[in-house]
């Protein structure tokens, strides 16, 4: 497979907490490749470094050791290690996140919790009509609410519009469907694969959920830092 | 479909969350602004109601004998003692100078008055001439009758307030006390809030005999031509043998030094109370990023950097500072009457103007001394606010 068909590959990864004078390694010597348009769940136990493993490689923070390279880029190596602005910059291009809250803003309505990160950046690509990603996801109907009027797998599906709106090329969510039941959770799901299936997009995913985690092409399984 | 949002939006739309709060961030702001405002127009108006006040006086420099008291309060705190007094040839000599366009001379007399108030009291009689003093004097109006005529009449102009003291009206007869002498009163005057309220006005001539100072004044009030060098005039003045001069351009700079340690506790009350409402900014909007903390750690997962968080805070900070000066300007020109009587309680004199002068150009200077507290505010909440990192608010959701 030629190079740049990953999506993301890293090698070696470690990071290492330092709390005072105790270091708590919660990724150890991970090497993971994704390739373009492929689904990959994550799963493992609590404190297994699953979320530390998703931060690293959604650039939200810098490894202590290893690289990662995204599409045909370094983002980080033993020699180069990056600024919140570099991250920030590569985030804006690359990714889009959901979260296991959903971390909407109470006074915008729904719409415009869409909208808000054309506030900040608008990708020269995101050309498309938001609208068209509320309805493809079933809130178009709900555009003028606020976060508060609408139920909790409504709220994700607005975050999940959120993620979309500045088309990434890797989606990440971590606990998407935590704070959902299982019928919301399912349809969250349902709505992954559909991202993954009809847009083309790289969903790298967090789950407790094993029913979630079926819904992926690869599942990667961490204990204690490692995959295993 | 409205596609786009600003930054100011959000940061307007973030303010909503918590209105109380805002709202009463906004109103601490509004007073502070009012009590800036009300300061600044208290510091124009003063200074023009007291040039205003001195203006009416009529004339710009008073000559006085040397050690004379040349107004009536002083002469009531004197105990009506203590006048000196010229010979009326100083008027003449007073005329020679070129810059002097009119005099009118003047005589003061105080009388003790067994029946005024609960102990007795001193009573002032100003004696001027008919001739020129109300020719000097044209804003002095009257509520019945006019000036006496014959500069030799027993006849009396009474002030607002003399007129209240003594319950006389045009036709009534007034008596001297001690000297037995009786003034018809011709003219009562209308307020003026000046210290001619309380003076009863006799023709010079006349308090001249009946006092036994034929030939004597105590004040020469001098109209100076406006195109006259004043220090000039002064210094030529002061050639007079045994006269002290009076520019009430001296006396405006000693009344505006006694007011300036009352401005001073204004002042000072101002920048105190400035300085509460900075704090309340600093406390409302750190409060609000602290409460954010997670979502502004997620607006910058979004691709926000640092400069656009610190742009968000920051415009919330200036909106409450705006919304505050706008209330606090709204505030200085409603309740400006309000304010202008309780300065008026402070001080131990003021003039009878408004003493408060709110402006559009006050306002704004007002507005931008709000805007500029605003943004010295937010700088300290909107530098924490752009330094939170994502992975900080990502991490509290655990694994």
């Amino acid at each position: 497979m030629a190079a740049n068909d990953y999506a993301l590959e890293a090698q070696h990864l470690k990071k290492i907490y330092r709390r005072g004078s105790e270091e708590i390694l919660a990724i150890d010597d991970v090497s993971l490749s994704v390739r373009k348009g492929e689904f990959v769940a994550f799963v493992g136990p609590s404190g297994s470094g699953k979320t530390t493993l998703i931060n690293l490689l959604g650039c939200l923070d810098n490894a202590t050791t290893g690289s990662l390279r995204i599409g045909a880029r370094t983002v980080f190596s033993a020699e180069r290690c990056l600024s919140e602005s570099e991250l920030t910059r590569i985030r804006r291009q690359v990714f889009g996140y959901i979260f296991q809250k959903f971390y909407l803003v109470p006074t915008l309505t729904v719409l415009e919790n869409v909208l808000l990160p054309f506030a900040f950046f608008r990708k020269p690509e995101a050309t498309g009509d938001p609208m068209e990603i509320l309805k493809f996801l079933g809130i178009d109907n709900r555009i003028h609410h606020r976060p508060a009027e609408i139920s909790g797998g409504e709220m994700q599906r607005v975050a999940i519009a959120r993620a979309l709106v500045n088309k990434p090329e890797i989606l990440l969510a971590d606990e998407p469907t935590g704070n959902l039941d299982t019928k919301r959770s399912e349809e969250i799901g349902a709505i992954l694969k559909s991202l993954n299936e009809k847009e083309g997009l790289t969903v790298l995913l967090v789950t407790h959920n094993p029913g979630l985690a079926k819904v992926a092409h690869r599942t990667v399984t961490l204990r204690d830092g490692k995959i295993v | 479909m409205k596609e786009k949002i600003s930054i100011s939006q959000v940061a307007y739309k973030n303010l909503l969350r918590k209105k109380t709060r805002s709202a009463l961030t906004i109103l601490g702001i509004g007073l502070s602004a009012w009590v800036l405002a009300s300061l600044l127009g208290f510091n124009r108006g003063y200074e023009s109601a007291l040039s205003k006040d001195i203006d009416n006086m009529g004339f710009q420099v008073l000559v006085t004998a040397k050690g004379c008291p040349y107004e009536a309060a002083t002469l009531m705190l004197k105990g009506g003692t203590g006048l000196r007094y010229m010979n009326e040839s100083v008027i003449a000599d007073i005329l020679k100078h070129k810059e002097v366009e009119k005099v009118t001379p003047m005589l003061m007399q105080a009388v003790f008055d067994p029946n005024k108030g609960e102990s007795g009291g001193i009573s002032a009689y100003l004696g001027v001439d008919p001739a020129t003093y109300p020719e000097m004097k044209t804003f002095l109006k009257f509520k019945q009758g006019g000036w006496f005529k014959d500069a030799s009449a027993h006849e009396a102009v009474l002030g607002y307030e003399a007129a209240e003291l003594e319950q006389r009206e045009v036709g009534d007869k007034i008596l001297v006390p001690e000297k037995n002498i009786e003034y018809t009163v011709v003219g009562i005057m209308t307020r003026s809030g000046t210290q001619d309220d309380g003076t009863i006005f006799v023709p010079i001539g006349t308090l001249q005999k009946d006092f036994g100072q034929e030939g004597k004044v105590t004040a020469v009030g001098i109209k100076v031509d406006k195109k006259a060098n004043m220090t000039e005039l002064e210094n030529k003045l002061y050639d007079l043998p045994d006269v002290q001069v009076v520019s009430m351009a001296q006396v405006k700079n000693t009344i505006m030094s006694l007011v300036s340690t009352a401005k001073v506790m204004v002042f000072s009350i101002a920048l105190i109370a400035i300085l509460i409402a900075m704090i309340g900014v600093i406390n409302t909007i750190l409060m609000s990023v602290f409460e954010r903390f997670q979502e502004i750690g997620i607006i910058k997962s979004m691709g926000a950097m640092p400069k656009d968080v610190f742009q968000m805070i920051w415009t919330e900070t200036v909106i409450l500072c705006l919304l505050g000066g706008v209330l606090g300007i709204g505030l200085s020109f409603g309740l400006a009457k309000i304010t202008d009587l309780l300065i008026r309680r402070l001080l131990p004199y003021t003039p009878t103007g408004s003493l408060i002068v709110v402006n559009t150009q006050l306002s704004l200077l007002t507005l931008a001394a709000v805007l500029v507290i605003g943004l010295v505010s937010g700088i300290y909440p909107a530098w924490r606010a752009s330094r939170v990192r994502p992975l900080e608010s990502i991490r509290s959701e655990g694994d």
